[in-house]
């Protein structure tokens, strides 16, 4: 569901650019789902139009996919322990 | 040897995890049979009837590649190494018990994830060392109110919270209520879709979006308090 969506705040400043948002909860809302790969066409063509023309709501864009991004790539994963791995294993065979 | 076998682990977790994403609705009904109740014996299920030697084989192929995620799953929910392992153990034990309500090739990943989270709540979440410090229903009552729910934006920009490390990203997500950390981890760790989420977690999808919605204004919130600790200054604006 990748787009080519503006990633900086500073994108072309058209004069017709918004520096206010009047729906910013409903925007904020739509760019999760386009973020999360579960936006509708529609919601989809909405909030594109909006990252044209609207400074708030590129700004908050750009914040979600950071804030996704920090959490997707920047977060910790462990390995699970290999002597768990091999309890599991072990108590299955004894099982039947 | 063990190191081999991560490997493996790994590179299959990363072939799957794409096709999971883009394939939320396929297999649906096969995530547990009838309701939640994994525990008890599924009696109306159709039950496959595997071999002993299917078992195994559906035991370590479909479900040993999980084994990592599911181990930071539990790890995050109960915050605890050893919680973590009794909680991981008992869902494998459990998934093997009742192997015969999965079907093979299915999505089994969110079969596991279901297993292992309802274990958390049955066993887990009332002993668990993390501190009662918030009530979650008033954290949900409090967010379902319309204000919260129309007005609420958290003033930050993406250039404050770029420099966080890992750390205070976690830190912040287990500040987080439980139920809250959950759908994060779930949907942004994960990758879960909202529909797969729905079904491990047992609420509706219009839940799960707007459960969502709020861990993530919550979530911003902690991250504010870290970015400006590191001394970035947020504009007070609408």
């Amino acid at each position: 569901m990748q787009t080519s969506l503006p990633t900086s705040s500073s994108s072309s400043a058209k004069p017709e650019m918004k520096e206010k948002c009047d729906h910013r909860a409903d925007c904020l809302k739509m760019i999760q789902l386009i973020l999360d790969g579960e936006a509708t066409d529609q919601q989809l063509a909405k909030v594109k139009a909006n990252l044209e023309s609207c400074q708030p709501c590129i700004e908050m864009y750009n914040l979600e996919r950071e804030v996704k991004e920090l959490l997707t790539k920047r977060m910790d994963k462990r390995c699970c322990p290999n002597q768990l791995v091999e309890t599991i294993k072990s108590k299955i065979l004894s099982f039947s | 040897m063990a190191d081999t076998k991560r490997q493996f682990t790994l590179t299959f977790m990363a072939t799957i995890h794409p096709v999971m994403s883009d394939t939320p609705t396929r297999d649906d009904d096969q995530l547990l049979p009838n309701g939640d109740a994994v525990e008890q014996t599924p009696a109306e299920t159709p039950a496959r009837r595997y071999t002993d030697e299917q078992k195994y084989q559906v035991f370590n192929k479909e479900f040993m590649p999980h084994i990592d995620s599911m181990y930071n799953f539990a790890f995050r929910l109960t915050m605890d190494e050893d919680d973590a392992n009794d909680l991981v153990q008992d869902t494998y034990l459990k998934a093997f018990r009742f192997i015969s309500s999965f079907e093979q090739g299915t999505n089994a990943k969110a079969w596991l994830f279901r297993i292992l989270k309802n274990s958390f709540i049955n066993d887990y979440r009332k002993k668990s060392k993390e501190p009662a410090k918030v009530d979650y229903q008033d954290v949900e009552t409090t967010y379902n109110s319309e204000d919260a729910e129309s007005e609420h934006t958290v003033d930050l920009r993406a250039e404050s919270v770029s420099d966080l490390i890992g750390d205070e990203v976690a830190n912040a997500l287990n500040s987080l209520p439980v139920d809250f950390r959950t759908v994060i981890i779930l949907c942004d760790i994960e990758g879960f879709t909202y529909e797969e989420m729905a079904k491990i977690l047992d609420i509706p999808i219009g839940t799960v979006r707007s459960r969502l919605h709020r861990a993530r204004n919550l979530l911003k919130e902690k991250l504010r308090d870290y970015a400006s600790s590191m001394g970035y200054k947020e504009e007070s604006g609408d």
